[in-house]
């Protein structure tokens, strides 16, 4: 038995200029930080079965990986030639479609356990390539390549995505005194509100040629927000967020509703410097940058907002950073 | 005898800027990383390094946590080989470049990090060392001097001191400070972790 983990992200700026029609032109940069909330996947050799059983919302038995449902676990099972005798689980600490990147989470701790499975350690750069081969070029999903390089790097970096699709990945060294203070500005509310990335990037993608400038100009704030974070400036992240946020609303009309609007002023009003819903937008998570001495007033104001709307499967989650990345946490034969 | 101390004093000081920082803070993440999953972290050396190396050991397991020293987890630094009879049976038995590659193999797990500690960066038992981790694929941090050698370009954190060959005096002192200051940085985050609690 094999169990990977990876961990979920907050993406603080310049996301949507991983997309290739964005960085053929110029290179597309963001920055983000992984948090202390984890997909798992487990992996078991069951010989002589000769099935394939998956587990996840469902749980599907099947002869062939071509028969799965599962689009990610039949894909990756097929180019890797696995047919039969495997058994794949997988756990999350947080539910998909969050805006946290868990779904390009799943693919690299799937992909280091697969690779595992057969023999071969994956290194991280090799991890996030093989996430963005299974996710971009074998099921064609039209995303960036920022969420399997955040889950399968870890800790916080700004990634650099070039015409050539190479990928820099330069961490921010910020130190842990400093991280902990950003950490303790940090707000992070799940909205219940929940939709697939995939919707919204065909949008923005097709609305790059029209937005370029904006693209731009979000790839080069990256640098602004390092130095801001590097002098302790969290009231201009705040501000810078909120900037970056009217932007990116522009790129796509529903990148951001009506009810996430209003969600988004209560915290403003309440107290917060600025923010962001967290992902390709339209629902997922909310974050915002607040005083710590705000934090009583905004968290109140959200959660009565969020209970005037019935908004289900709201919560508070607490932002805790981490440094790991995807992990083989466990396995049972060492050799 | 003026003259003989402070030019030591000198070169010290002058290599010692040499050194990157960015390289340093690397290898931090890297057991910052290995300290939440809880992995183990291996420090190997010859002579002089070895010194270092048990140093660190001690530093990691014992200094870091001297504050509080119940109720919090805490680093699982290992000396390699942990006994002499090992040491021994490794180079009687089978050759000197496999001291530390194999008794490696009978901890390495996926969670873990190894740090290999050689002025020339060409020591065998310690570049075997590094293959066997290398195919567990866990991070390797180097602490090297000269040019750095075999060792520095398998590393994931390449902590170099740019010396002519056979400053071992300089490679080795300034090898000390670094894990001091390793040590403390991790004095303060392990403080940060306790005052959240």
């Amino acid at each position: 038995m094999i169990i990977t983990r990876a961990p979920l992200r907050i993406s603080f700026v310049g996301g949507g200029t991983d997309l290739p029609d964005f960085y053929r032109q110029y290179p597309g940069r963001t920055i983000s930080v992984t948090i202390d909330k984890f997909t798992y996947v487990i992996i078991n050799h069951i010989p002589h079965t000769k099935k394939v059983i998956v587990k996840y919302r469902d749980t599907e038995l099947v002869d062939h990986p071509s028969q799965l449902k599962h689009n990610r676990v039949k894909h990756s099972l097929l180019d890797l030639g696995i047919n039969r005798d495997i058994e794949i689980g997988s756990f999350a600490d947080i539910s998909s479609s969050a805006g946290l990147g868990s779904s390009s989470a799943f693919s690299t701790a799937l992909l280091k356990g697969l690779y595992a499975f057969k023999g071969r350690n994956l290194n991280r750069e090799e991890t996030a390539k093989e996430a963005c081969r299974l996710e971009i070029e074998l099921l064609k999903e039209p995303i960036g390549k920022q969420d399997q390089y955040a889950a399968s790097f870890g800790g916080f970096n700004i990634f650099q995505f070039n015409s050539d699709e190479s990928v820099d990945v330069n961490p921010v060294y910020i130190s842990h005194n400093d991280k902990i203070k950003w950490q303790n500005h940090l707000l992070l509310f799940f909205t219940g509100i929940t939709r697939p990335a995939a919707t919204i990037f065909a949008e923005q993608r097709s609305n790059i040629a029209n937005n370029i400038a904006v693209l731009k100009e979000m790839s080069d704030s990256v640098f602004e927000f390092e130095k801001k974070l590097m002098a302790r400036d969290y009231q201009g992240l705040g501000i810078m967020l909120n900037e970056a946020w009217q932007k990116k609303k522009k790129l796509a009309s529903n990148i951001s509703g009506d009810l996430l609007d209003q969600l988004y002023d209560t915290g403003i009003k309440a107290g917060a410097w600025g923010g962001k819903i967290l992902g390709a937008g339209g629902g997922g998570c909310i974050l915002f940058v607040a005083p710590p001495e705000m934090h009583d007033s905004v968290q109140k104001s959200i959660r009565e907002f969020a209970v005037k709307n019935n908004m289900i499967g709201f919560e508070e989650i607490p932002v805790k950073f981490t440094e790991c990345g995807t992990d083989i946490v466990y396995r049972a034969n060492r050799y | 005898m003026e003259k003989f101390i402070t030019d030591f004093f000198n070169e010290i000081n002058n290599h010692l800027k040499l050194v990157s920082a960015f390289e340093i803070a690397k290898a931090l993440k890297i057991i910052e990383a290995m300290y939440e999953r809880d992995g183990r972290i291996y420090i190997i050396g010859n002579g002089g390094s070895l010194s270092i190396a048990r140093h660190m050991v001690g530093d990691l397991n014992k200094t870091v946590f001297t504050h509080r020293l119940v109720g919090i987890k805490r680093f699982q630094a290992i000396a390699l080989p942990t006994t002499d009879s090992e040491l021994t049976a490794w180079a009687n038995d089978v050759g000197y470049d496999m001291v530390f590659a194999g008794p490696l193999q009978n901890y390495i797990q996926d969670a873990d990090v190894l740090v290999a500690i050689s002025s020339s960066g060409n020591s065998p038992n310690i570049i075997k060392a590094v293959e066997v981790a290398k195919k567990f694929g866990i991070p390797v941090i180097a602490l090297t001097g000269f040019d750095g050698g075999k060792l520095l370009p398998l590393a994931d954190a390449k902590i170099l001191v740019p010396t002519e060959k056979g400053k071992y005096d300089i490679v080795e002192s300034i090898h000390e400070a670094i894990v001091h200051l390793i040590t403390r940085y991790f004095q303060v985050f392990i403080n940060n972790h306790l005052n959240k609690k």
